[in-house]
């Protein structure tokens, strides 16, 4: 009963703070002039521009995708499963990325390759120019987008590395080399988990705005902000983002089919089991030094020029002055959110993974419809639902950029809750079942206790997009309280380079800050290991 | 469950609890009525956000503010304006042109104030029935490097073959350029206006995505010139960058310059009424107009006899476009589709 009770609780707030703007919003894109009407439908995918617009964010997808999975997956080896050294603190570094808003790291490379930026300084306006070329456009994109998502690969490769089976790369070891038995044996092994992340890199940045609108290359995104931020026509706008949903569904389906089960039966080797690990030999230092330079060049030299720009005393005292109050706020609201959004996604991975309701499958269906949606069009189905007088202890403080926070974000935490259950054996719940334990005794004493560890990281991981969120934030925050990234980006409309590079660089401090100490007092793993 | 096993999840919960409070205490506390104003706001918020500070100190009233991005990058508050409609947020909107004033009162999002420091503004600058009043105003300019030696006086320089691939303007999809298209639209009538569009695509004009980025590219040399805001002009010559300043159409039977003053709104069913006008009587003062011509944004006074800075002429010697800004607005709404095509979009 009491198992009902709480699911069904949280099923009813996912709809009313998810699910009811979404409708609300897709209402108004089917009510024209007071009648029912597909006519912002038909205009969205009428032009010829629309067609090229999906094939940009489709080129732009795929090859982002393609190299984040490529290098992604070498990077994961290398990382995961060699003697390489400064592996820890590598993998550390080319996490950083993943962790700040995509323009913070666009910014970083304007600073680089842009038109006065340091390739100005050093080669002359000449060089500038043809990099400036190169960065505004598809290369450009294609750079800050792989280079912001190629974690994600890297870091699914260093997890599911964890799932081989030693023994079968043992017996390979017996007839073949290494590299064989890489190609072989490992990657098939961990084929399906490398894809999930593929497709999530896939389908982030077919979602992705800032970065292109920065680097002026038009996708598909684009058509459902010009409605709203030209027009104002929030059913034109809803209208034009519903092809993003389509897309995302498409690929929920292909995920459905060949790899959810796949993935979630993938289990961890007992720890009295040792993962081989490659010895490199000749090639230790040579390949040290390769992911050393691709590490400078991809992470550390970006991130160091802001670091440079932003050095000056005044800068972060203005800085400081200007956004303070906004970085406290953002932490606070980051906190909170990531806690929510832990409890709502726990349920809700829970009674997914144990198919609890009928219905489960809609339900994570729905959480994934929400994380697909523009949040613009979220953020306005937010404020027109809740902006009443009745409702206003909710929509007129902070309280409603939690409820953004968990119609956007939810599908994550219940994912990784998803996949943290399913290494779980369920023998255990079911000898407490026989032993009399309630529903309640066994969630909080089982199954609580030993998904502990991945509930911890899913809480990182929903701190971390909370804290970086603007889509949402931007359109509902009460007024006088805004977050850190809105600030940011308000300040960046004619303020200066140096104040912009330092609240860039606390952006990057308030997102790293927190995690490593949290880290250092509940002692936590690598957090690859359960995303 | 041992002790160790728990600490993660009752620390994670703790730190939502101190954040909790810690956000009831910064963020869902509410001062009293009388105490504050919200305003929201389309100018710059580095430029907007001393004013404001300014307001607070002197009077003791505690401003609220939301602020837009950069036209390009964020839906920004005019959505929400029209989102909240029913139940407004805002007391007060500070537009950077009338034209989103003008879409307000059609809408029935704002309603009518006279401001007694309004006095000393051109009508052509207010609404004649309240809903929005002008002040410190940028002029649509011509940023002109300072190596092209005839420099081009007249927008019609766009449809020039003399000048053929050397102009760039910044999307008229957005921002100040959308309500020049529109003001041309209103002065010559739909089929100049159009045919003056087609010729300025045929003439090879390029687009750049903001008047700031408009600006960059003629400093570049890689255009001669671009139709901008003088604040984006101004502010690049003050950089030592290597252009100059034109203000176009000023021949006696030329069509002007087009001068687009901010504009402050009263919202319909403000929640601090007396606040806001205290507020909107504020920006409309002399003073305010003083400090916004001197900052980075360099803006026109619209008061005559305001100090201003060296770069800028004064409202008085500066030959306007006369337009009605309500015509421009409703002209707007009609060419937007038009815009959206003639961009690609």
């Amino acid at each position: 009963m009491a198992k009902r009770a709480i699911l069904a609780s949280v099923v009813i707030v996912l709809i009313v703070v998810g699910l009811l703007p979404a409708v609300y919003m897709t209402l108004k894109s089917v009510l024209v002039n007071g009648g029912i009407s597909l006519e912002y439908y038909y205009e969205a995918l009428a032009t010829e521009r629309i067609w090229l617009l999906i094939e940009h964010s489709v080129i732009l997808s795929s090859v982002t995708t393609l190299l984040a999975t490529v290098i992604g997956l070498g990077l994961g080896i290398l990382l995961g499963k060699t003697d390489l050294p400064f592996r820890k603190p590598f993998t550390v570094l080319f996490t950083i990325p993943l962790l700040v808003p995509p323009y913070i790291t666009a910014i970083s490379w304007f600073n680089i390759l842009g038109r006065e930026g340091l390739v100005f300084r050093f080669f002359g306006p000449g060089t500038a120019q043809i990099t400036t070329d190169w960065l505004f456009g598809l290369p450009g994109c294609i750079l800050v987008l792989f280079s912001t998502f190629l974690p994600i690969v890297m870091l699914l490769t260093i997890a599911f590395l964890k799932t081989v089976d030693p023994r079968l790369e043992e017996a390979g070891r017996l007839f073949a080399r290494w590299p064989y038995v890489i190609r072989r044996i490992t990657i098939p092994s961990i084929y399906h988990g490398v894809l999930l992340g593929a497709m999530l890199v896939f389908l982030i940045t077919m979602g992705e705005l800032g970065v292109p609108t920065f680097l002026r290359f038009d996708v598909f995104p684009v058509e459902s902000f010009v409605q709203f931020s030209a027009f104002y026509n929030f059913g034109a706008g809803t209208a034009a983002a519903i092809p993003l949903v389509v897309i995302t569904f498409l690929f929920l389906v292909l995920e459905r089919v060949f790899l959810r089960e796949k993935t979630q039966i993938l289990r961890p080797v007992p720890d009295g089991e040792k993962q081989l690990t490659i010895p490199l030999g000749f090639f230790r230092i040579p390949l040290f030094m390769l992911v050393g330079l691709f590490a400078l060049l991809i992470v550390i030299a970006p991130f160091l020029v802001l670091l440079l720009q932003s050095l000056s005393v005044t800068a972060y005292a203005e800085a400081i002055t200007k956004a303070g109050d906004s970085m406290l706020r953002s932490l606070s609201y980051a906190a909170i959110g990531a806690t929510a959004l832990t409890l709502i996604g726990f349920f809700c991975g829970y009674l997914i993974h144990n198919r609890a309701f009928p219905l489960w499958r809609s339900i994570d269906s729905m959480t994934i419809f929400l994380f697909a949606l523009p949040a613009t069009v979220i953020g306005i189905g937010l404020v027109s639902l809740w902006n009443h007088p009745l409702t206003g202890f909710i929509y007129a403080t902070p309280a409603i950029i939690i409820f953004g926070y968990i119609a956007q974000f939810t599908a994550v935490n219940s994912r990784i809750t998803a996949t943290s259950l399913a290494r779980i054996p369920t023998s255990m719940d079911e000898a407490a079942v026989v032993s009399g334990a309630g529903w309640f005794r066994r969630l909080t004493r089982i199954t609580v206790p030993i998904a502990r560890r991945g509930i911890a990281a899913g809480w990182i991981i929903a701190y971390i997009l909370c804290l970086r969120d603007m889509g949402i934030s931007m359109m509902v925050y009460p007024p006088g309280y805004d977050t850190l990234p809105v600030r940011t980006f308000t300040l960046m409309a004619n303020g200066t380079t140096e104040l912009i590079a330092a609240l860039c660089i606390i952006m990057i401090l308030a997102t790293l800050v927190p995690l490593i100490l949290l880290g250092a007092i509940f002692k936590l793993k690598p957090l690859a290991k359960y995303v | 469950m041992n002790s160790k096993k728990r600490i993660p999840i009752i620390g994670l919960i703790a730190i939502a609890v101190v954040a909790a409070v810690f956000a009831a205490v910064t963020g869902c506390t509410k001062p009293a009525e009388s105490e504050e104003v919200v305003i929201y706001v389309s100018e710059d918020q580095v430029f907007s956000e001393p004013i404001l500070k300014d307001f607070e100190e002197e009077t003791g009233i505690k401003v609220k503010a939301v602020y837009d991005t950069e036209e390009t990058k964020s839906t920004g508050v005019m959505n929400r304006l029209i989102a909240e409609k029913d139940n407004p947020q805002a007391d007060v909107y500070w537009a950077n042109e009338p034209i989103r004033a003008e879409l307000l009162k059609g809408k029935g999002i704002s309603a009518s104030y006279f401001s007694p420091n309004a006095e000393g503004i051109a009508d052509i600058f207010k609404d004649p029935d309240g809903y929005w009043t002008g002040f410190s105003a940028r002029a649509r300019v011509f940023v002109v490097h300072k190596d092209v030696e005839d420099a081009p006086e007249s927008v019609k320089a766009y449809v020039d073959p003399a000048w053929k691939e050397k102009g760039v303007i910044a999307n008229p999809l957005y921002g100040t350029t959308t309500s020049e298209v529109a003001a041309l639209f209103t002065l010559w009538g739909d089929e100049d206006a159009t045919a003056f569009m087609e010729a300025m695509k045929e003439n090879g004009t390029g687009i750049a995505t903001s008047n700031g980025e408009s600006s960059d590219l003629v400093a570049a040399r890689e255009y001669d010139f671009s139709l901008v805001d003088s604040d984006d002009a101004v502010n690049r010559i003050r950089q030592g960058k290597d252009i100059k300043m034109v203000y176009p159409d000023q021949g006696e039977d030329e069509i002007g310059c087009m001068i687009v003053p901010n504009a402050v709104v009263f919202i319909e069913g403000a929640p601090h009424p007396d606040n806001a006008k205290i507020l909107m009587d504020y920006l409309l003062s002399e003073e305010t107009e003083r400090k916004l011509a001197f900052a980075d944004c360099a803006q026109i006074p619209l008061h005559a006899g305001v100090d201003k800075p060296d770069e800028l002429k004064a409202i008085e010697d500066i030959k306007a476009m006369e337009v009605n800004y309500a015509e421009v607005a409703k002209k707007l709404d009609e060419i937007q589709p038009y815009l959206k095509e003639w961009v690609g979009y």
